[in-house]
């Protein structure tokens, strides 16, 4: 699940929401700066790290990045065969490491095959990064966020309870396949038609509890006294703390050097 | 009328309403008044009009669910029509039934901050408030915890917690134990004869709950067809088991045995009791002089154990999060057995069950069904010996008719047209949904949705069926209903396995019982044998049915058997009492 708050005392957590998500964006910027992937892998080592230091199951980042992999590889083969290798501006990546046909046609560029390496891990990158703020922040802080940026409270609200109803809508989804099955349902090697036909006695019952549970939901909003008072107390304003502004500092001068190590031609293929 | 003017007090004189999409009135000549501090009981039939009624209580009847509303419902001295439901929601609290869709906050202290944050009250107030809240239902130190993994039982606290964090005046509960086993049912009771002790809050509950419900409240009021048919103590309703029976509200078993000795002329009119002790005092007092020696009642014939369905050896299961669910289960299941599994929530019957028909497989051990290894054999292939009934039918049914809903595990069986529909014309007069065939499933009540999803799976003539709680959630005529088609069922020759809570149902039609605790099996025997283990049900925390209890009693006084149904008991008092009164 890409959107789980996940507790804990750790430096991260301890951060404001906007000096996480400044960081988000430098690596991001960075990331897609530089197209040699040995810049990429250190970052992207950089913020597996971080990743650790939040104390994020491991078994949670495998989840989050196992349907990825097909993309990965997809890309790598793509790229490695349609950039011509004379593109390059180092002559190592204008290299041919094999042909896929015989008499020396459509080759396999090592800088294609870089380049590849690149674009996955910039997805690395930013799923990984966007998991180190969806895990070390509490979605009362995101809709803080949001209403800095003068998003409607109701408006807010809806989305932080969408996400936190994700997880529920997983477990019914996994409920019904479960029925399902006990009645003979195959999922999964019929061809894509005959996914999406199988999936169908999954989807109604889904959609139908869904429907339920969000008139549900709009009682027990009602109950509690949504929409009562036309302020409502904000139980944990977010606050930007000496270390905020100091790990903003860095994340800045990270920036700017990024700018200027990239007018350099460092790290290009 | 002014005396109906106090806080925390309900006045309610509606002359009918009508929800906008339905044809028929909801509710209509419902009048009742309700005074601060009492604790009410409703009571009825599931489609009585308890949820509507207790939506009318906080104004979610008329101003959510707008309808035909006439008439007048004066809460806590307010008019509900004039105020929103916000508004009211300050002084009139309603939990409802699913916790899962009350619960708002990440952490369970920030949950219960939802409702005075929205009040817009003070930081330091809400925290009292919380603090407070959490207090009353048994959640202190739970503070920092994340709802989602909260237990079923732990998450119902919460959301009384989140309700009475606003200090309602009037705490209204709409079926708040349904989900829950019996040890979590007592615990919601108790959880609010303190509150109302603690607060003076008036309360209304809404149940199926028979025992609780006597020894809890003050008052039932009982709905039916969306009216009021009958009011008044509960010891009255309870003692009259026409009444009981009329309403489809289940009777407490010494109602229902004294009633029946009573009905013999065995005992008089007013020695129908509600309590055991009562019962055993007075048989004490009048029979003492019997020493005739008991000749030991015909013992019932164990099952000759033909042919071994289900054999499980060494049975370990661990979910990923490496907490371990089962442990070295070993078991054998014969040919037309009825074997209940009982245990509390968690204890591993719904993870064992599943096994069966491979939706888990072991981390390890081996499962043989009809003497074949299922390792490499798929559910959907399994599915054709063994059945699995789910406990609610609306995660299954998904077709537009009940001819297709229950087509669609034949089909996925590839069986011939002829077959098919030969087979689904005889399921369906099987479950009493004859003539259905073309009706849109959900048209059809709870009751019938779930007749079609236990159809849906007889369909496909599995040998054997588990039945995953089949009572949970249904009132006494459901109840019945469900138990008496599974005798039918085992009748028919099927082996059944059926996890359940209802004990009743375990004494009565079960020929064994298994008790799982932490994932181990603790006791398996017969009914006799499991219930004579006190000490070892204590630590599963399983409390045995009240006849079993009140055959204890009678062993102690001379009356001896082994008293297990409700019948035996019967049977024996009958016995015992004409050869007393006749000498």
């Amino acid at each position: 699940m890409l959107i789980d708050y996940y507790p804990s005392n750790s430096f991260v957590h301890s951060l404001d929401i906007r000096t996480k998500a400044l960081g988000f964006l430098v690596v991001t910027v960075a990331a897609f700066l530089f197209l040699s992937p040995i810049i990429n892998f250190t970052i992207a080592l950089v913020v597996f790290l971080i990743l650790l230091s939040i104390s994020t199951p491991l078994s949670r980042i495998k989840k989050i990045l196992k349907p990825l992999v097909p993309i990965f590889i997809i890309m790598l083969l793509i790229t490695g065969f349609t950039y011509p290798a004379e593109k390059f501006q180092l002559n190592m990546n204008r290299q041919v490491i094999f042909y896929l046909l015989p008499g020396e046609s459509i080759p396999f560029s090592s800088g294609g095959l870089f380049y590849g390496i690149t674009l996955t891990l910039r997805i690395f990158i930013m799923v990984l990064a966007s998991t180190v703020i969806t895990s070390s922040t509490p979605i009362e802080d995101i809709i803080q966020l949001m209403q800095k940026f003068k998003l409607p409270y109701q408006i807010a609200f809806v989305i932080a309870t969408g996400i936190r109803f994700i997880p529920t809508m997983q477990k019914k989804s996994e409920m019904i396949q479960e029925a399902q099955k006990a009645r003979g349902a195959e999922f999964g090697n019929k061809g894509i038609f005959g996914n999406i036909k199988s999936y169908i006695p999954v989807l109604i019952p889904l959609i139908v509890d869904s429907l339920r549970m969000s008139e549900n939901l709009a009682i027990a909003m009602l109950n509690r006294g949504f929409g009562a008072m036309k302020n409502t107390t904000n139980l944990h304003e977010i606050k930007m703390a000496n270390r905020d502004y100091a790990i903003c500092i860095i994340e800045l001068f990270i920036l700017a050097s990024s700018f200027w190590a990239n007018s350099l031609n460092i790290g290009v293929l | 009328m002014s005396q109906e003017l106090v806080r925390g007090s309900i006045f309610v004189d509606l002359e009918k309403y009508k929800y906008p999409d339905n044809e028929n009135e909801t509710l209509k000549k419902l009048q009742f008044k309700i005074n601060k501090g009492e604790i009410i009981g409703v009571m009825g039939r599931t489609g009585s009009g308890k949820t509507s009624t207790l939506m009318l209580l906080n104004g979610l009847i008329p101003h959510f669910f707008e309808g035909d509303f006439k008439g007048s419902v004066i809460v806590n001295t307010m008019n509900s029509e004039r105020y929103r439901v916000q508004t009211l929601a300050r002084f009139i609290g309603l939990v409802m039934q699913d916790p899962e869709t009350q619960i708002f906050g990440i952490t369970v202290e920030k949950d219960v901050a939802f409702g005075p944050s929205n009040l817009n009250y003070s930081k330091d107030k809400i925290a009292k408030l919380v603090k407070k809240s959490l207090n009353a239902v048994g959640l202190l130190g739970f503070e920092k915890r994340i709802t989602s993994e909260l237990s079923g039982g732990e998450k119902q606290r919460l959301a009384v917690a989140g309700i009475l964090a606003m200090e309602p005046e009037i705490l209204i509960l709409d079926e708040p134990t349904s989900e829950l086993d019996p040890a979590g049912k007592i615990e919601i009771y108790k959880l609010l004869s303190e509150i109302r002790q603690k607060e003076n809050v008036t309360i209304l509950i809404s149940g199926h709950d028979s025992e609780e419900m006597l020894n809890f409240v003050d008052r039932i009021i009982v709905l039916d067809s969306g009216t009021i048919a009958w009011e008044g103590k509960p010891e009255h309703l309870f003692i009259n088991v026409n009444l009981t029976e009329k309403f489809g509200i289940k009777p407490i078993e010494t109602a229902e045995i004294t009633s029946a000795l009573s009905h013999k002329k065995i005992l008089d009119k007013e020695n129908v009791f509600l309590n055991n002790d009562k019962l055993i005092e007075y048989l004490k007092l009048n029979f003492k002089k019997s020493n005739e020696k008991y000749s030991e009642q015909e013992k019932l014939p164990l099952p000759v154990h033909t042919k071994t369905v289900i054999e499980v050896n060494n049975l370990s299961f661990g979910y990923r999060s490496g907490e371990s669910a089962l442990q070295n289960i070993n078991l054998k299941f014969f040919k037309g057995e009825f074997v209940a599994l009982i245990g509390k929530n968690g204890a591993g019957k719904t993870t064992f069950s599943k096994h069966l028909n491979g939706l888990l497989r072991p981390t390890y051990g081996q499962i043989l069904i009809n003497g074949r290894d299922i390792k490499d054999v798929s559910t959907s292939v399994l599915s054709r010996e063994v059945g699995y009934v789910f406990q609610n039918p609306d995660h299954q049914i998904f077709s537009a008719s009940v001819k297709e809903e229950i087509e669609y595990g034949l089909k996925n069986m590839n069986l011939p047209t002829d077959e098919l529909n030969e087979r689904i014309s005889k399921v369906l007069h099987f479950v009493g949904l004859k003539n259905y065939e073309n009706r849109h499933p959900f048209t059809l009540g709870k009751g019938e949705r779930q007749k079609l999803a236990v159809a849906s799976i007889l369909a496909m003539e599995p040998s054997i069926l588990v039945i995953d709680e089949p009572t949970t959630g249904q009132d006494w005529d459901g109840t019945k209903r469900i138990m008496s088609m599974m005798n039918e069922l085992h009748k028919k020759g099927h082996t059944i396995i059926a996890i359940t809570h209802n004990l009743r149902l375990a004494v009565e039609y079960a020929d064994r019982i298994i008790v799982f605790s932490d994932g181990k099996i603790l006791l398996d025997g017969t009914p006799q044998e499991v219930f004579t283990q006190r000490k070892i049900l204590e630590s599963a925390f399983v409390v045995p049915p009240d006849s079993v209890l009140l055959g204890d009693e009678l062993n102690k006084i001379g009356f001896d058997g082994s008293f297990i149904t409700i019948e035996n008991i019967i049977n024996r008092l009958i016995e015992k009492l004409s050869n007393v009164n006749a000498n």
